[in-house]
């Protein structure tokens, strides 16, 4: 029995090894061609396009009502110690530092991560992905580089317009339950974000972008199974690269926090 | 000249091919002919090194391909027409910019040099006007059309057709059957057909072998596969209404 459970952990491990380098091996040639200039702009920019205009509505409505909760809770506590003027420094902040990267790479995984995953496994269950190959263009090249770029791009500029979004929510929670003034709002929002705030938050973005990219073009080329293939496969996608996010998230903060403070 | 040597391939512990050996000459229409699932298609895709072999050797033009990485197996195909089973068209792109594909990414044509390869290959699969068409929007024989059309259009000197001619009709089978032997007599390209069409590819072909658990269990031109003693030959050929 006992060698059983072995077997079993041990074929796990194998498999989880497995994984890991061949991500590993696609990861490096991502690199490899990005070495070599292989970028198509066009593309690029059409998937930018596409993926960002595909999560922006939720982007918008999520960053806006957690804009509004965070100034509703934060008045609740700040009320108490007579220190309402603080509001507009906890939503910037908590915004600019965590909120804003990790809620928008959550919706972006969502949205667009899972377009990238069922595109690329739908193109597989098709044989495109081989004809591809067939035709003597490399799959990579061709599909998954201009997708993992567009990721890149799209997710900061998500980013800073939740952001954005978030802090006007913010405002306007306590500028109509609280009667603090909109300039004032602003010039506390302006003044508690530091530079090093902001540059925090978005290396972690940038790195969010590439996990989330690498991992649902990953699963997307790798898919088998024909079209329960796909939903399984980009059910895994969203769920690994949501996984890796919140994971990094905590090292990143971790890392950025000993060397920034 | 395509030379097979000893090709083995298994799936999950099962053997789907079991020693082939084959020789198949430059300007050659080969017919693979076999049942469903007896690794007709794992044989065609093992030519151009889309799977690879767990034993023996493929040799194009005496060069083993078996050795070789992607990226030189990318170069290589790039002389190499494949016509998939269901077309394989990308279906975000319409039929132009699915048969300029080849042409953009492997030659230095400008665009009016590509729109007129683009307007001879659907010609030469009699599908004239459709360049603005969308995949979703041909039935499966045009589609297959269209994926030959894409095949043919850098004159390959090697095409490989996966079963051409399944789920069509029959005069839609007839008509893409004798497509492809006169694209392969005009452009004296090397044609390679895996399909269980007895009918359709039977009498046209050069050299027919005939495939049966992952083995080749005859080959030889259509005269000599008729005189096969065979019993499962006999089965599949003979008493078939060629």
């Amino acid at each position: 029995m006992f060698k059983k459970y072995l077997e079993i952990l041990g074929k796990e491990i194998i498999y989880f090894l497995h994984l890991c380098g061949r991500i590993i091996y696609f990861i490096f040639d991502c690199c490899v061609l990005i070495l070599n200039k292989r970028i198509r702009m066009p593309q690029v920019m059409t998937q930018v396009y596409e993926l960002g205009v595909n999560a922006f509505a939720m982007v918008t409505i999520a960053a806006l009502a957690t804009g509004m909760v965070l100034a509703v809770q934060a008045a609740v506590v700040l009320n108490r110690f007579g220190a309402t003027e603080y509001i507009a420094k906890l939503v910037s902040l908590s915004l600019v530092r965590e909120l804003g990267p990790v809620l928008t790479s959550l919706i972006f995984i969502g949205k667009s991560g899972a377009k990238i995953s069922a595109e690329l496994g739908a193109m597989s269950a098709n044989e495109q992905i081989l004809a591809t190959r067939a035709l003597g263009i490399d799959p990579l090249d061709f599909l998954g580089l201009s997708r993992i770029l567009a990721c890149i791009i799209a997710l900061p500029i998500l980013v800073f317009w939740c952001e954005i979004i978030g802090i006007f929510g913010g405002m306007l929670i306590t500028v109509l339950q609280e009667n603090i003034s909109v300039f004032s709002f602003l010039s506390q929002t302006i003044d508690s974000i530091r530079m090093v705030d902001f540059i925090g938050g978005m290396i972690k973005t940038i790195f969010f972008s590439i996990l989330i990219g690498v991992v649902c073009c990953f699963k997307g080329f790798n898919t088998s199974g024909g079209s329960l293939g796909v939903g399984k496969f980009t059910t895994e996608a969203v769920a690994l690269s949501s996984i890796l996010v919140i994971v990094a998230n905590f090292l990143l903060t971790k890392i950025i926090i000993n060397i920034w403070g | 000249m395509i030379q097979i040597k000893n090709l083995i391939k298994y799936f999950d512990g099962k053997k789907v091919l079991d020693d082939i050996n084959l020789n198949i000459n430059t300007g050659q229409f080969f017919t693979l002919m076999g049942g469903s699932g007896q690794g007709k298609s794992v044989f065609l895709q093992h030519i151009i090194g889309l799977l690879k072999p767990d034993k023996g050797s493929i040799y194009i033009d005496g060069q083993d391909i078996v050795p070789l990485k992607e990226k030189n197996l990318l170069e290589i195909r790039r002389n190499f027409g494949y016509l998939f089973q269901e077309g394989a068209l990308f279906d975000y792109m319409n039929i132009y910019d699915n048969l300029a594909l080849p042409v953009r990414e492997h030659t230095t044509k400008d665009d009016r040099e590509i729109s007129i390869l683009i307007k001879k290959a659907l010609e030469e699969v009699e599908l004239s006007g459709i360049e603005q068409k969308f995949p979703s929007q041909l039935s499966v024989g045009m589609r297959k059309r269209v994926g030959l059309a894409r095949a043919i259009i850098l004159q390959p000197k090697l095409l490989l057709c996966d079963e051409p001619t399944s789920g069509l009709d029959p005069a839609t089978g007839y008509a893409i059957s004798c497509l492809i032997l006169k694209l392969c007599r005009e452009l004296k390209t090397t044609t390679i057909v895996v399909t269980h069409d007895v009918i359709n590819f039977f009498d046209i072909s050069d050299c027919i072998a005939i495939i049966h658990e992952g083995r080749i269990a005859a080959i030889g031109t259509k005269d000599e596969i008729r005189k096969s003693e065979d019993e499962l030959i006999r089965r599949f050929v003979i008493n078939h209404p060629i």
